[in-house]
């Protein structure tokens, strides 16, 4: 079993949905993300084209992360997702610097508000105590693995049942995001790959990555 | 172009900012303290000069106090050897344990069982592990991929040169007292600036034609915002005008200022290809 993504770059409209459930779902503190919406014109006029991409950790199945983390802090789970263990980084942020995706961030701020000078927010100080994360280490995207897994323990398909899928692909307004098992030749992200010609973001640094683009 | 561009990285070459900027600048240290420990070092062991291997095991201390320094979380520092088979940040802390406990036993053996087998062994063993703490920080930086400039293999070759130009500078500093032997490491030095200078050459001449990125950070260190560091304290503090003193002048406090010059300008080094690396722009934009 590896998880994988596929975006129809078509049918993102640049919304930033996906940013803001994944905001909301991991409790984020400001000035951190673990997924952004990229928008760039290509072309010149009046043959124009404006390019969303829709990226995050790539949970890459050669992960240099992976490789160059000294503590065996990032590593990377059976299912193909690459994880921190917050409380095994010491923050040397080589992971970082050797992300070709640029997929990582740096919490540093640990007083940081979402309205700085007015007191922390009912939802922040829920996020405090539900999901806290560690001030000095790196973060990045995880595929929303606390949903796929209680999803799995409660026999849920993610990619299919709502519940078991990452907040990012449920909350798409156009169904742009698409997630299932790469490994399994049936499965729908695999037929969209096959029929689609689906391609992963910067397949030049041969990390091959587990999220696919299409148009 | 659109208006809204939250993120500028993902459309143009982007500088890294984790390595050189706050904390980041410890690592162009670390790198630096790396180098010339392991180079003076291995300079020392060929002049047989107890000082200086004296000098390289303190400076290899500050090499790792600088790394954990940088750290976040410095307390979980020896965690940073668990992943050797990989990581060469790993490779580089275990180098430099290894380097502090070697040395230290043969510095020992020198002083009190001098010419004996022993010695011999512990001194090539030293020697391993010294080379090793050298190199170390090129492969760190060698290895990221993702920034064209740093992704060379010449990077490692250049730091071990460059930690030896600085180790023969602080020797010669060192053993002003013993004039034959400072006159030797003076030649040396002259040798080694030249083939540090060359070096320099050749890996800014690869990376202006081996990608756009590392063209675009190689511009940067030629004329863009880190050409002052790079032309005035790396090229002319540290190479230039220190082979000119040490061609023409031979008291003392000429050859000390040269080889503060040459250390000033191995940071600055550091300094500079850090600052320059840049990222590929994630998006299309043409």
């Amino acid at each position: 079993m590896r998880w994988g993504m596929v975006i129809e770059q078509k049918r993102c409209i640049g919304c930033n949905a996906c940013v803001l459930a994944c905001k909301a779902e991991h409790f984020l503190p400001p000035e951190i993300l673990w997924n952004r919406v990229l928008i760039s014109e290509t072309g010149k006029y009046p043959t124009v084209n404006k390019v969303i991409y829709n990226v995050r950790c790539n949970q890459c199945a050669e992960p240099k992360c992976v490789d160059v983390c000294p503590t065996g802090a990032t590593r990377q789970r059976e299912d193909g997702i690459v994880i921190i263990e917050e409380d095994e980084c010491v923050g040397c942020r080589y992971c970082m610097i050797a992300c070709p995706y640029q997929a990582r961030s740096f919490y540093e701020d640990g007083d940081a508000e979402y309205f700085p000078g007015q007191g922390l927010t009912e939802h922040e100080k829920i996020g405090k105590t539900l999901y806290p994360h560690e001030v000095g280490v790196v973060q990045k995207c995880g595929f929303c693995k606390e949903r796929i897994d209680e999803g799995l323990a409660k026999g849920l398909k993610p990619g299919v049942d709502r519940e078991a899928s990452p907040a990012c692909v449920i909350s798409c307004p156009t169904k742009a995001m698409h997630f299932g098992d790469l490994d399994d030749p049936y499965s729908e992200i695999n037929r969209l790959i096959k029929e689609k010609k689906g391609k992963p973001f910067h397949p030049e640094y041969d990390t091959q990555a587990s999220i696919y683009y299409i148009d | 172009m659109i208006g809204t561009r939250p993120y500028d990285f993902m459309v143009k070459y982007t500088p890294q900012r984790d390595w050189i900027e706050g904390h980041g600048i410890l690592i162009a240290f670390a790198l630096f303290f790396g180098g010339i420990a392991g180079g003076l070092y291995l300079v020392s062991l060929y002049y047989d000069s107890m000082w200086g291997m004296f000098i390289a095991w303190i400076l290899a201390m500050v090499t790792g106090l600088t790394d954990m320094a940088h750290l976040s979380k410095p307390m979980r520092f020896w965690r940073m050897m668990l992943k050797p088979k990989t990581s060469w940040i790993s490779r580089g802390f275990i180098f430099i344990w290894l380097f502090l406990g070697v040395a230290a036993i043969q510095m020992a053996i020198s002083y009190w069982a001098d010419g004996t087998a022993i010695e011999t062994v512990f001194k090539v063993l030293g020697g391993i592990m010294a080379f090793g703490v050298a190199i170390y920080s090129g492969f760190v930086v060698g290895y990221v991929g993702a920034i064209k400039l740093w992704n060379s293999a010449i990077i490692p070759i250049l730091f071990v040169i460059a930690g030896v130009a600085g180790g023969l500078a602080l020797l010669m500093v060192i053993s002003l007292g013993n004039s034959s032997l400072s006159t030797d490491v003076a030649v040396a030095l002259r040798v080694a600036l030249i083939a540090y200078a060359v070096c320099v050459a050749i890996y800014l001449w690869m990376a202006t034609y081996e990608s756009t990125a590392a063209r675009d950070s190689a511009m940067r260190i030629l004329k863009g915002g880190v050409a002052s560091v790079f032309w005035l304290l790396v090229i002319l503090l540290g190479i230039a005008v220190p082979i000119i003193m040490l061609f023409a002048a031979s008291s003392s406090a000429v050859l000390i200022i040269a080889g503060i010059m040459v250390i000033i300008g191995g940071v600055a080094l550091r300094y500079s290809i850090l600052k320059a690396g840049v990222y590929s722009p994630l998006v299309p934009t043409e």
